[in-house]
């Protein structure tokens, strides 16, 4: 019984990294550009595509395919910015909202287009197969590579928008962008680097999905509105909020569906119990746990 | 006023009571009469086929509902990513009563009107709820709690096996004064049916916009807090508005219950919830014949594209499904190239059109 609790808890982070991971690109975008990129989990897919087309059919070293598909999304999230976002700054936020949902639906028709949009696939086996085992909880190579290489990459975002000139600059257009204009701050560069920013982690996290559960489009772009919950729970703007709300969202989902389904009649539990905390989320705490207020009551 | 009620030659509105007049003049109206007449006579002199009948019927609906969302989202400015769930509300109703008294009941064949006011009423029940968050949260919030709901009606669909968990519910064919709806006039007979309803709501929301309720969701849209200084209250018209635009999509949702005869779950699917906002917005935000243009524009660019990916894929040799390729990357373009270059949607083409005909032979 404790086994089964701990393997719970253990599956609970490895998803709930990956949860973070995927909610780290919304979180970087919304900070800098206030825009909710609904595409994302498009441009996750996208990511772990490149990853798996350089690593098995060009045939090249994982780790190498791996930074090479990142930098790949870098350009291609800025281009995206560049095209589609760039002449809707200071539109309305629905036209925003909308544009992101269009450019959903645009990618969606590309993938589709390309071998990927119907077929599972799966990646080589890059790591020993036998699973690390203690006291009866196991949990896989790949799997914990994935946390590791998640947390890795949380750490060096955070650090690069404490420390680094550009992520300072990204930092104080999100804060005030008039002020940071009037610094010398070019207020578009930021935003199409936080898009590039927020590409670059969307491949990290597909090419790290893709490896611990496969590559399949469906389950894939879903991640893109899945990780909405996760993103309000830890607070749009902050980029620690969206790591532990991953972890308490990948937690929650794993213990509902381990003992609520099959119980009480209930089945599916996990799919809809990120939306109900949600809306109670935004019913009390509006901003999330970690982020700024700027609600206002009406 | 203008001495020629037929044409007019200029602002002479001296009250504003003439300002507000729905057909500004007599060539208007009888415009506007004709059209109608036109509605209904056309599908007796060139009888559709039952293909093409049911795609109009379903722009019909599409109107019924996105007359709603633009209710709540170009009019009060509420954006609701939920809104095919609120249709997914009325269906249901209608199921709930196929379910609960036999899906051929008289209360279901005979007195179907009253059906589908009760499923706009569900309908209005559900969007006031969903609608109470709005009195805390605005834009992006907003919208992410209704999609929220969107996901918690789809699993609580799926999850009650009183719902058959999401599996057709089927609903008998209706009864007219002239006995039971055949097979053959099926189509037929609900294009007239959502034909009267659309048009009885269109005119409803027409005399709405000119209230002080009307004004009231486009000033809060506008500033809810100036709203709020001049002795409107935003917290209820907000609800108020959703509540509206759940009593519109329930009532599509019925509509779609008795034109489909049955029930499912897929129609009411987040994808649904995208195409109507597109619709409102090709058609164009905050204005009343906008839900008219978008639907149709929407409808008819997928048959398009169905009609084109099936010559290509009689041309091409079978490489790939081209359907599932095009579906949604001509959607998703036409949204974006709207919201990029015509973000006034279909509407401010008819806006540029009627006032050159009107101004005719003058250019301004």
């Amino acid at each position: 019984m404790m086994s089964y609790f701990f393997q719970l808890l253990i599956s609970g982070i490895v998803v709930g990294s990956i949860y973070a991971l995927s909610a780290l690109g919304f979180v970087l975008i919304y900070k800098s550009s206030r825009v909710l990129n609904i595409a994302h989990g498009q441009i996750i897919a996208g990511g772990a595509f490149i990853t798996y087309a350089l690593t098995v059919w060009a045939d090249i070293p994982i780790y190498i395919s791996f930074f090479l598909s990142m930098i790949i999304t870098f350009f291609l999230a800025m281009s995206v910015e560049r095209i589609f976002l760039r002449r809707l700054i200071g539109e309305p936020v629905i036209s925003v909202i909308m544009v992101t949902i269009g450019l959903m639906s645009i990618l969606d028709g590309i993938i589709y287009l390309t071998p990927f949009g119907s077929e599972n696939f799966s990646f080589p086996v890059f790591f020993p197969k036998t699973p690390i085992s203690f006291g009866g909880v196991s949990v896989s190579w790949t799997q914990l590579v994935g946390v590791i290489i998640t947390f890795l990459l949380i750490a060096a975002f955070s650090w690069f928008f404490k420390k680094s000139t550009i992520g300072i600059s990204m930092r104080a257009v999100s804060d005030d962008q008039l002020a940071a204009m009037s610094v010398g701050i070019s207020v578009p560069k930021v935003f199409g680097l936080a898009w590039a920013a927020a590409g670059l982690s969307a491949a990290a996290a597909g090419g790290i999905i893709g490896n611990i559960t496969g590559l399949n489009f469906d389950t894939l772009h879903a991640f893109g509105i899945t990780v909405f919950p996760v993103v309000i729970l830890g607070g749009l703007d902050s980029i620690i909020g969206a790591v532990a709300a991953g972890i308490i969202m990948g937690l929650i989902q794993q213990f509902a569906s381990g003992y609520l389904d099959g119980h009480f009649g209930l089945s599916g539990t996990a799919e809809v119990l990120p939306y109900i905390i949600l809306l109670v989320i935004l019913l009390f705490k509006p901003h999330g746990l970690f982020g700024i207020h700027e609600i206002e009551r009406v | 006023m203008a001495s020629n009620r037929w044409l007019t030659t200029g602002n002479y509105f001296t009250s504003y009571k003439q300002e507000q007049r729905i057909f500004l003049t007599h060539l208007d109206r009888t415009g506007f009469l004709i059209f109608l007449i036109l509605l209904f006579v056309w599908p007796l002199v060139f009888p559709p086929s039952n293909k093409y009948m049911l795609v109009i019927d379903n722009i019909l609906i599409a109107a019924v509902a996105v007359l709603g969302l633009n209710i709540a989202t170009g009019f009060a400015g509420l954006i609701s990513i939920g809104h095919a769930a609120f249709v997914g509300v009325g269906a249901y109703t209608a199921a709930f009563f196929a379910k609960t008294i036999g899906d051929s009941h008289v209360f279901l064949t005979h007195a179907w009107p009253l059906v589908i006011l009760l499923s706009g009423f569900a309908g209005a029940f559900f969007g006031a709820v969903v609608g109470l968050p709005a009195l805390r949260l605005k834009h992006l919030y907003l919208a992410i709690a209704t999609l929220s709901f969107q996901m918690i009606f789809t699993w609580t669909i799926n999850f009650m096996d009183f719902f058959d968990q999401g599996q057709t519910i089927p609903i008998a064919r209706v009864f007219w004064f002239t006995g039971e709806v055949s097979r053959k006039e099926h189509y037929l007979f609900w294009y007239y049916a959502i034909l009267v309803i659309l048009i009885l709501l269109g005119f409803m929301i027409r005399n709405l916009l000119r209230t002080r309720y009307g004004r009231c969701l486009v000033a809060v849209r506008d500033n809810d807090r100036a709203a709020d200084a001049m002795g409107m209250h935003p917290g209820l018209t907000k609800v108020y508005a959703f509540a509206l635009a759940g009593f519109m999509a329930g009532v599509a949702g019925a509509l779609h219950a008795y034109l489909y005869r049955g029930v499912g779950i897929e129609s009411f699917s987040l994808h649904e919830s995208i195409t109507y906002l597109a619709m409102a917005i090709v058609g164009g935000l905050g204005t009343l014949h906008g839900s008219f243009w978008g639907p149709a524009a929407i409808k008819m660019l997928d048959l398009f594209v169905e009609n084109i990916s099936e010559y290509a894929g009689s041309v091409l040799p079978a490489t790939m499904n081209l359907t599932t390729a095009l579906r949604p990357l001509s959607f998703g373009l036409v949204i974006v190239l709207f919201l990029m270059f015509e973000p006034r949607g279909i509407a401010n083409w008819w806006r540029i059109f009627r006032s050159y005909t009107r101004l005719w032979p003058f250019r301004y």
